[in-house]
């Protein structure tokens, strides 16, 4: 069990590690500060612009909470994707260790990164656009905030897979990032979409978690938010689990086909 | 001789032309920044803007077809060199013949051209889907401003690839730089609703001024001195864009033949 334990963490730090020390902190800060301040800076001003400035709220929150998208799935994907484009793959599939240990390690630091991100625009958003967190429950913001980036991460390690099979996974991830924007309801109240987007809204990570951000910083209590928001741990769950299956499925496949480094 | 060298130049520019257009066409990050980002953007305004989408169609359609000019700028012209020094063709392309700033000025005009793809297909996508009616109430003169703009985003992409080669420091910044110009240029909301200090930062950037004109000149808003003006604006940018690329083009390759660190990172 402890074996487990320590090569969670192990397995996770590395990974997280790997994925951002070779960056200037100017540059990590870059990425993890002004380019979220920005988009949610033109999402809101766009959504101010069509319809007030009144609503201002609406778009901030929902482009907050869409940060969690950026650790969750390019983070979370690039974590995967790195053992294949660096080489480690054939290593990583040749050890014995816990393949699902191993696999849901690759997103516990995505999650906290994800966790901290969308604090950080909602922090934004209280200074430079004057966000009113004043009625907000703030304990069950803590926990939402929480399972919506485990469930943003549980697309990611879903999408992370689909690295190990195709080259082209930024062009994946990339219209992903762009959908979420449209069909989460950060910036589309999701009541306006017709009913067949509306079904993919629902089936989506991150939707709930928007919609019960936007009902807790209303001062919305537990027995409102509870039901929706375990909704969203379960669909994240999936995600992960189906994501899971996936892995398990390349590696066999790969192995049994000789594909392991296959670029 | 001199229109020798004239017909040499626009050889060697047309060649590269075709051949990043050839090239751009299978790269998926290409493809996802000059289409896919840009039409996603102007499904988005269209929804966002619901209520009022029928007067702001044609202004949805080219500020989003914008916003694909422009990242693809920063992503595709920014790297322009660098790609090439990331696959090894950067020191024959200098020790060959044919100046190097020809050959980025061919890969540029391909990026942009290839750009413009972004607002055609956004213009069917609010036409064909959303039943939208698009009307470009001065179409000759758009045409113009449409002309200068590509002029004006090339010479800007010829700053930006020296600069990011020669400071990588610069180019940790490139996802950063992404929305700002499209806050800052008005391309799918005016400046006015941004903070006063902010707008001699929009005068300070070509892009505003093809926005300007571009959506001046197809919703009819601006007059034809105002758009005379954002025409002169254009041009002046373009010459000291120009003018600046050159000097960083020598500046350049005088440090990396020096340093001899043409080929390293």
């Amino acid at each position: 069990m402890i074996k487990h334990i320590r090569l969670f963490f192990q397995g996770a730090l590395l990974s997280y590690k790997a994925l951002f020390r070779w960056l200037r902190p100017v540059t990590y800060l870059a990425s993890k500060i002004i380019m979220p301040l920005n988009q949610i800076l033109f999402f809101t001003f766009l959504g101010m612009y069509a319809s007030g400035q009144q609503n201002a709220s609406f778009y901030i929150i929902g482009n907050a909470v869409q940060m969690a998208a950026i650790s969750g799935i390019y983070g979370v994907t690039m974590s995967i994707g790195g053992d294949r484009w660096e080489g480690t793959l054939p290593y990583l599939f040749g050890t014995p260790s816990n393949r699902l240990v191993l696999f849901f390690g690759r997103g516990f630091f995505h999650i906290l990164d994800g966790f901290l991100g969308v604090w950080i625009g909602l922090f934004l958003g209280v200074i430079l656009l004057g966000l009113d967190l004043s009625a907000a429950n703030f304990p069950a913001l803590l926990l939402i905030i929480l399972v919506t980036t485990f469930s943003t991460s549980g697309l990611g390690l879903l999408l992370g897979c689909l690295s190990l099979i195709t080259r082209n996974v930024m062009f994946v991830n990339n219209t992903v990032y762009f959908l979420l924007l449209i069909f989460a309801g950060a910036n589309v109240p999701i009541e306006t979409l017709p009913s067949w987007m509306r079904s993919i809204s629902y089936a989506l990570p991150l939707t709930r978690g928007i919609s019960t951000t936007r009902a807790a910083v209303a001062g919305e209590t537990g027995s409102v938010i509870m039901p929706v928001l375990s909704q969203e741990f379960l669909i994240g769950l999936g995600y992960m689990l189906l994501g899971f299956i996936l892995f398990r499925w390349f590696e066999q496949a790969a192995k049994r086909r000789g594909t392991l480094e296959a670029m | 001789m001199k229109q020798r060298k004239f017909r040499t130049a626009l050889g060697v520019i047309f060649s590269t032309f075709e051949m990043t257009l050839r090239q751009n066409v299978i790269d998926s990050f290409i493809l996802f920044t000059i289409l896919v980002q840009p039409i996603l953007i102007a499904l988005l305004a269209i929804w966002m803007l619901r209520d009022q989408a029928a007067n702001h169609a044609i202004f949805i359609v080219i500020g989003s077809g914008m916003t694909g000019l422009w990242s693809s700028l920063l992503f595709v012209s920014g790297n322009s060199i660098n790609v090439e020094r990331w696959i090894g063709t950067l020191e024959s392309l200098v020790a060959s013949p044919s100046p190097l700033p020809w050959v980025i000025l061919g890969k540029n005009l391909a990026h942009v051209t290839q750009s413009l793809v972004s607002m055609i297909l956004s213009y069917f996508l609010a036409a064909l889907i959303f039943n939208l009616e698009l009307d470009i109430v001065n179409p000759g003169v758009f045409i113009g401003s449409l002309m200068l703009t590509i002029v004006a985003f090339v010479c800007f992409g010829a700053i930006i690839a020296p600069i990011f080669v020669m400071n990588p420091g610069v180019q940790g910044f490139q996802n950063a730089m992404e929305f700002p110009v499209y806050i800052l240029c008005g391309f799918l909301f005016p400046i006015a609703m941004l903070p006063e200090w902010t707008t001699p930062l929009s005068y300070a950037l070509s892009p505003y001024w093809a926005a300007r004109a571009l959506h001046g000149t197809s919703s009819g808003a601006l007059d034809l001195p105002e758009v005379l003006f954002s025409w002169l604006m254009l041009v002046l940018f373009s010459v000291g864009s120009a003018l600046l690329s050159a000097f960083l083009f020598r500046v350049m390759l005088r440090k990396a033949r020096r340093e001899a660190t043409l080929g390293l990172e």
